[in-house]
């Protein structure tokens, strides 16, 4: 039987949690979300205020300092590694700075999460194919990392989050090096998924994208998180903003 | 394309030193232990002389060197009896000259003309392995009635040899246990070279939920197939040597030393190769199970 205590609804908790680098300062302080299962969320912040940070644990790359961090309804602190390799084949993540292999073409690496599953070749090879060709590379299918522009390389990364449906996708400024228009193309990719049952988070500076798509929030400041509810519209968001730092 | 299941190494891991550590290992381990096994099979067989045989000297010309004639006779009877009669003797036979010839070919060749030779009369005693006669006993004995005999146990020189092989062998044993031991040290030290270098890779399939088991278990695979690669090579290098030396060693020293070697001892000698390959599969399993740790 499972330790009710450690059981929780959500596809993600955190409780008190902080986070500090070796002996730094703490990066993130206090703090306390859940997100449920099928929504969609944008991180917001500064450059520096954590995002990224707060994803990585999120996607099970670090420990917090204090607090406690549930994932798809576990403590991760009282999961084993194994159950933790498990968890982390429902995450899919879309890394700020990519992480693509070198060594293995556009394809290989799209394909990596569904050989990891142990997926057929021939399954492998419709879907990859397939969602290669949605974001526009179908030309590049066996290119290398290194023979590709940085846009392309990330909508490689996002290719490899998605390709095997996970039910968290945690995507890190997933639209930094597109144009509006494959933005936008992408965005719709994460609201398909998110349709389908996905539980999505992205991390953006790109004003624009949160004011199009009308999403909750999770906003880092001076570590802190505050949740700012979905608006209808960017001014609605400084609005209530700003009514609450006034209060 | 990279094949499928290749996504762990790049072309930097594939590590040159590693297979040829390996084949020049199992080549110095499968010609010790062939060394060991032929100088244990030898020595079993001096052993086996020691404990049974043992044979007592008629000489056939006294000390100016004229033939002693019937002398010889009555001293073979006498001797004979006494013998017959001591405890722990199974049989006492006179050898001929062909049973002579037999015993001389291992020291002197086939083609001595032992009938030529001054040689003694011997007189072969077999002995109760388990209760043995009593040799001081025997050979006061023996003085007493046949004063021109020689009792002739083999286990002065024998003897010598006997602990020189024993000390051989455990200087044998010690040499295997430093090779296997530098093929250990090998494999962790190439094994971190690699798994350094891929560092990235690891990290990237770890957080897309890669078990511990599952890469822990291609590196081991990876590596006792380069580990086993160079170890048959390694090993059939060693073959034509060990078969030189072997033609060699029976050329100069005839039967004395056992470098035939049993059916069972070939399974040894092929152990050699299986076990650096099992021993390189354990070790880097280790050492990337280890590794792994630095992963949340
Ligand atoms: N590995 C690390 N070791 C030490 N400090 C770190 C490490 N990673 C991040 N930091 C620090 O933590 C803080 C938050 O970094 P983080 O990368 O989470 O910010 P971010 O919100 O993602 O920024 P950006 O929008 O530029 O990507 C920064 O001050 C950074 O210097
Ligand atoms: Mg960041």
């Amino acid at each position: 039987m499972p330790n009710n205590e450690n059981l929780s609804p959500f596809i993600a908790e955190f409780n008190g949690v902080s986070l500090r680098y070796n002996k730094g300062p703490e990066i993130l302080k206090d703090i306390n979300f859940s997100l449920s299962p099928g929504s969609f969320h944008f991180m917001t912040g500064e450059s520096g205020a954590g995002k990224t940070s707060l994803l990585s644990l999120l996607y099970l790359h670090l420990e917090p300092t204090k607090g406690r961090v549930r994932l798809l309804g576990q403590a991760i602190d009282t999961m084993s590694r194994s159950t933790k390799a498990q968890v982390r084949r429902q995450i899919g993540v879309v890394f700020q700075d990519y992480h693509l292999l070198n060594h293995l073409n556009a394809f290989d690496n799209v394909a990596l999460p569904l050989r990891l599953a142990g997926e057929k070749e021939t399954e492998i090879k419709k879907h990859v194919s397939e969602l290669l060709a949605w974001v526009g590379l179908e030309k590049q299918i066996k290119s290398y990392p290194e023979e590709l522009s940085g846009g392309e390389q990330q909508r490689i990364a996002i290719a490899r989050a998605v390709i095997h449906k996970p039910t968290l996708l945690l995507a890190d400024e997933p639209t930094g090096n597109v144009d509006d228009a494959m933005a936008k193309r992408l965005m719709y990719l994460f609201l398909e998924l998110n349709k389908l049952g996905t539980t999505v988070v992205v991390a953006t500076h790109n004003v624009g994208l949160v004011k199009n798509f009308h999403f909750p929030q999770l906003h880092l400041a001076d570590g802190h998180l505050k949740i700012i509810p979905a608006a209808d519209s960017y001014s609605d968001i400084t609005n209530k903003l700003f009514k609450r730092e006034e209060k | 394309m990279a094949k499928r299941s290749d996504f762990l190494f790049s072309k930097e891991s594939s590590h040159f030193f590693l297979p040829w550590i390996c084949a020049l290992m199992v080549f110095i381990a499968t010609l010790v232990l062939a060394g060991g096994i032929a100088t244990h099979n030898s020595l079993k067989l001096w052993q086996k002389s020691v404990a049974e045989s043992l044979t007592v000297q008629i000489p056939t010309y006294n000390e100016e060197g004229k033939p002693r004639e019937e002398l010889v006779y009555r001293d073979i009877e006498n001797a004979l009896m006494l013998l017959r009669t001591t405890p722990g003797v199974l049989g006492a036979i006179v050898l001929n000259d062909d049973q002579m010839q037999d015993l001389m070919t291992p020291w002197l060749g086939s083609d001595a003309v032992v009938s030529q030779l001054p040689l003694p009369k011997l007189i072969d005693v077999s002995v109760d392995a388990a209760h043995p006669p009593v040799l001081e006993q025997l050979k006061a004995d023996l003085a007493a009635s046949v004063p021109d005999a020689v009792l002739d146990s083999h286990r002065l020189w024998l003897g010598d040899l006997v602990r020189f092989a024993n000390a051989l062998l455990t200087l044998i044993g010690l040499i295997l246990i430093l090779l296997f031991a530098t093929v250990a040290i090998t494999v962790v030290y190439t094994t971190n070279a690699s798994l350094s270098i891929q560092e990235h890779i690891l990290s990237l399939v770890h957080m897309l939920g890669a078990q511990d088991l599952y890469i822990t278990n291609r590196y081991a695979w990876h590596n006792f197939k380069v580990a086993l690669t160079g170890s048959l090579i390694g090993f059939v290098l060693a073959l034509p040597i060990m078969f030189g030396i072997s033609i060699f060693l029976k050329s100069v020293s005839g039967q004395i030393l056992q470098s035939s070697l049993t059916s069972v001892q070939w399974c040894y000698l092929v152990l050699v190769p299986a076990s650096v390959a099992l021993l390189t599969f354990l070790t880097t399993f280790k050492t990337v199970w280890k590794f792994l740790r630095r992963f949340l």
